[in-house]
């Protein structure tokens, strides 16, 4: 027995190996998807890149733009050229000194439709903004002059969807001109990729951070505490719980329905918070039933959202019913109204719009990192009691998004990725259904407001008339946004400075006790 | 023997066409496409477009499939749209993964099973072969998923035996790589057992029945002479043909199983790329699995002849 016991404790210090004792490891839910920053990515693949590179600018916290590689940034009396004074002394993993150069190169790469950049359109014309010409006047010095004043142009640089517009090193790439590795200026270097296992990065010594003596967002205070991060492929939800538990898997994101298992532990910490996604029940406003705006007022009138976050995620957000998230600076009074639970009101409502007891479609999908399919079920519960008898139909993601994109629903619980900026936000549900289905809100007049909320840059203007908007959403109900996401994760005991951030690990700032 | 073998190997042809062009036509009735995944629903109506021109799926299905075909006849299976890696030696790569725990779980499972199967027969209604049969019984109606659970937490999690997550290559590290491999080839094994018991125990109540074990007995021989010598190798021919297809479906993915240890084989693969809508790699994946599994029973029914001389490969 005792022999039996030794050759096991000996299997056990042979298995134990590969993790270096100062080492985190981050669970990620799939494989990256690669390498190269804002080409070919998911949110996991975006959370890896951006410890690597890093762009310009950078989300901070609650949304807001900052600089990350410029010091400070210009804006010029026409609201056309934007002037970047780059950080001296910041150096790219290779040792070589990052210059306005490198940012002209990285930016005229991006541009280049042959590297497949998926923000290309966001910048070339082709959508909001064109930027006609960038320039380096000095080595620290970097202008961008676009076509018309845009107050979103920052916002568009900094989004994490499109590698940031980072800064990369020339020896990013082969001789032939493919993609080889990133050589950034992150607080990590590139390591190795196990491709379908990990991904590892090391810590880069020569890092210098944007100023500041605590993390915000994608910048502030940067530096690496630990020597290796070990981004580790986890796809089973119960196995990241057995890896956190087994202290094996030291940072986490963790299902809903995992929370009070893991509070319980001694060896866990979990930590809650919530992103700007955005779970909402949207309506097919060309639907014979749904066209009318009573009928999707009285849909509103009959939810019970304190009830539909209370079940959905177990009461850990609060209700809110604005696209904007309550850490916005333009979260104001008005972005804090919502609808109002009154059954009474709902069959009035039916009445007045003329429902005549139609059988109703609930599209929603069964992925576990959303509550779709928990909101679905309450919803139904909730129109039978209003006397609106619904069928829910579940599908696996691919086809939702099918469904979504080409606006396939009567109604659809569906949950939109964060967006920071509010005309950003307005704007993902907000369009002509025409020439883009996948839009719920086709109003004119709310487009033409939109547009001028995303070209204003004075704070109070823009917001009146975000307020504007969430007033009319409210009327007009193409949508009932009912929560933010909620941000749950989950660390073993000897990880210390960790915090969530829009749904992605930072592993910056993060250290571990032995 | 070559005719045999050249004969089932031109037989095969048709199946991996018919394969070939159900996997190419059904993947693509699902809803959903690579393109609008891969961007999600920041995408504007130009990027989404450019993507799908990228990615050749705004050409016509047969336009698609020629280009496909013709150069999955050239040995390329193309590439991952996820991740851009060249689809065959993505497949072999984690093929290899997925075959070192299912041929190490298959072998003992058969070198435990068949035994079991044979003495539960042997013994029939007495108390070892319920014990046998009910194990076996058991074992079978246990899901893998919860089966792995069950010993990721026990051996893993509460006696910190193995690790529960994270893999090794054997090239890497051979000893760590033997054990991350424990508790996914003991989930395995502990399932395919409950099979073959059962198998093996049918086919041998048959033969035990028959005149020429009844003409050993009578000779005198010892119940071990009889079982092992005389009923064995009659026997063990149709549990040898159960094995040829269990390893056929095993190897063909053992998505569960890996997702629940961790291990990036070849069921994940296909799993992963289905719900990524990653058409390269689905096509790959069902064309090579459909290969795998003729040639497993190729070389199974080749290999018959040994245990059951009536049997010849002409």
């Amino acid at each position: 027995m005792k022999i039996g016991h030794a050759l096991w404790l000996g299997l056990g210090l042979l298995a134990s190996g590969p993790v270096a004792a100062q080492s985190v490891t981050v669970a990620l839910k799939a494989d990256i998807r690669g390498t190269n920053p804002g080409v070919n990515r998911d949110d996991d693949t975006d959370a890896v890149a951006l410890h690597m590179v890093e762009g310009l600018v950078a989300y901070r916290e609650g949304g807001t733009v900052g600089p990350l590689l410029a010091e400070k940034v210009d804006l010029s009396g026409d609201g056309r050229t934007y002037t970047f004074r780059l950080r001296r002394g910041v150096k790219f993993h290779n040792g070589a000194d990052m210059t306005s150069a490198d940012v002209v190169w990285s930016w005229n790469r991006f541009m280049d439709p042959k590297t497949e950049w998926r923000c290309l359109s966001e910048f070339d014309g082709r959508g909001a903004v064109k930027v006609e010409a960038v320039e380096a006047p000095d080595p620290h010095t970097v202008t961008m002059r676009i076509d018309k004043p845009n107050a979103l142009f920052l916002d568009s640089l900094a989004r994490t969807d499109c590698g940031m517009a980072a800064v990369l090193h020339k020896d990013s790439l082969n001789p032939d001109g493919s993609w080889k590795a990133p050589v950034g200026t992150g607080p990590f270097k590139f390591g190795e990729w196990k491709r379908g296992q990990e991904v590892i990065l090391t810590r880069f010594d020569g890092y210098v951070s944007p100023p500041g003596d605590k993390r915000d967002g994608f910048t502030g205070q940067k530096k690496a505490l630990v020597p290796e991060v070990r981004f580790l492929v986890v796809p089973d939800s119960s196995t990241v719980k057995a890896g956190l538990e087994a202290g094996r898997i030291d940072i986490a994101e963790i299902v809903d329905s995992d929370i009070p298992e893991l509070e319980k532990s001694k060896n866990v910490k979990v930590l809650l918070g919530s992103t700007g996604g955005r779970h909402a029940v949207i309506f097919q406003t060309t639907d014979p039933v749904f066209k009318s705006a009573k009928m999707r007022q009285a849909i509103a009138a009959a939810l019970d959202i304190n009830q539909i976050v209370e079940v959905a995620a177990s009461g850990r957000v609060k209700p809110n019913n604005s696209t904007i998230h309550s850490r916005s600076p333009y979260y104001s009074a008005v972005q804090a109204r919502g609808v109002t639970y009154d059954p009474a009101r709902a069959k009035q409502l039916l009445a007045e719009a003329g429902y005549k007891g139609e059988r109703i479609k609930i599209t929603t999908n069964n992925r576990k990192t959303a509550p779709s399919f928990n909101i679905a079920v309450v919803i139904q519960a909730m129109l039978q009691q209003v006397g609106v008898p619904a069928d829910i139909d579940v599908v696996e993601w691919a086809t939702h998004m099918d469904r979504f994109l080409k606006g396939n629903y009567q109604i659809m619980v569906h949950s939109y990725s964060s967006r920071f900026d509010p005309a950003l936000s307005f704007e993902h549900f907000t369009g002509p259904k025409r020439s883009q289905p996948r839009k719920v809100w086709d109003n004119p007049e709310v487009q033409q407001l939109l547009e001028k909320a995303a070209a204003a840059s004075d704070e109070a203007a823009r917001q009146k008339m975000f307020d504007e908007l969430h007033t009319r959403m409210l009327d007009e109900m193409p949508l009932i946004i009912l929560f933010n996401q909620l941000d749950a994760w989950a660390t073993s005991a000897r990880v210390e400075g960790f915090t969530p951030n829009e749904g992605r690990a930072r592993a910056w700032g993060v250290s571990v006790r032995n | 023997m070559l005719r045999f073998i050249l004969r089932r190997l031109l037989m095969a042809v048709p199946t991996l066409v018919i394969m070939a062009v159900s996997v190419f036509v059904l993947i693509r009735l699902i809803p959903g496409d690579p393109a609008s995944l891969m961007l999600g629903d920041l995408a504007n109506e130009a990027t989404l477009a450019e993507a799908r021109a990228r990615l050749g799926l705004d050409r016509s299905l047969p336009e698609q499939f020629a280009i496909w075909f013709g150069n999955v006849l050239q040995g390329d299976l193309g590439r991952s749209i996820t991740s851009g890696q060249a689809v065959l030696p993505l497949v072999l790569q984690r093929f290899w993964v997925s075959a070192q725990i299912v041929l190490a779980a298959v072998l003992l499972a058969s070198l435990v099973a068949v035994p079991a199967g044979m003495i539960a027969a042997w013994r029939q209604n007495s108390a070892t072969d319920l014990a046998l049969v009910g194990t076996a019984t058991l074992l079978l109606s246990i899901p893998t998923f919860w089966l792995g659970l069950l010993l990721l937490l026990f051996f893993g999690l509460k006696l910190g035996w193995f690790p529960v997550v994270g893999y090794v290559h054997l090239s890497e590290d051979p000893g760590a790589a033997l054990l991350y491999m424990v508790m996914p080839v003991a989930t395995l094994f502990l399932h395919e057992i409950g099979v073959l018991i059962r198998m093996a125990r049918a086919s041998t109540l048959e033969v035990l029945r028959l005149d020429y074990i009844t003409h050993a007995r009578a000779k005198g021989l010892s119940e071990g002479a009889v079982l092992w010598r005389h009923a064995f190798r009659n026997a063990f021919g149709p549990t040898w043909t159960l094995i040829g297809l269990v390893l056929g479906n095993l190897l063909g993915g053992i998505a569960i199983v890996e997702t629940v240890f961790t291990i990036p084989g070849l069921g994940r693969l296909l799993v992963d790329a289905i719900f990524g809508r990653d058409y390269p790699v689905v096509q790959g994946c069902l064309l090579f699995v459909a290969f795998v599994y003729v040639m497993v029973n190729l070389v199974i029914d080749l290999l018959y002849p040994v245990f059951d001389p009536r049997v010849t490969a002409e």
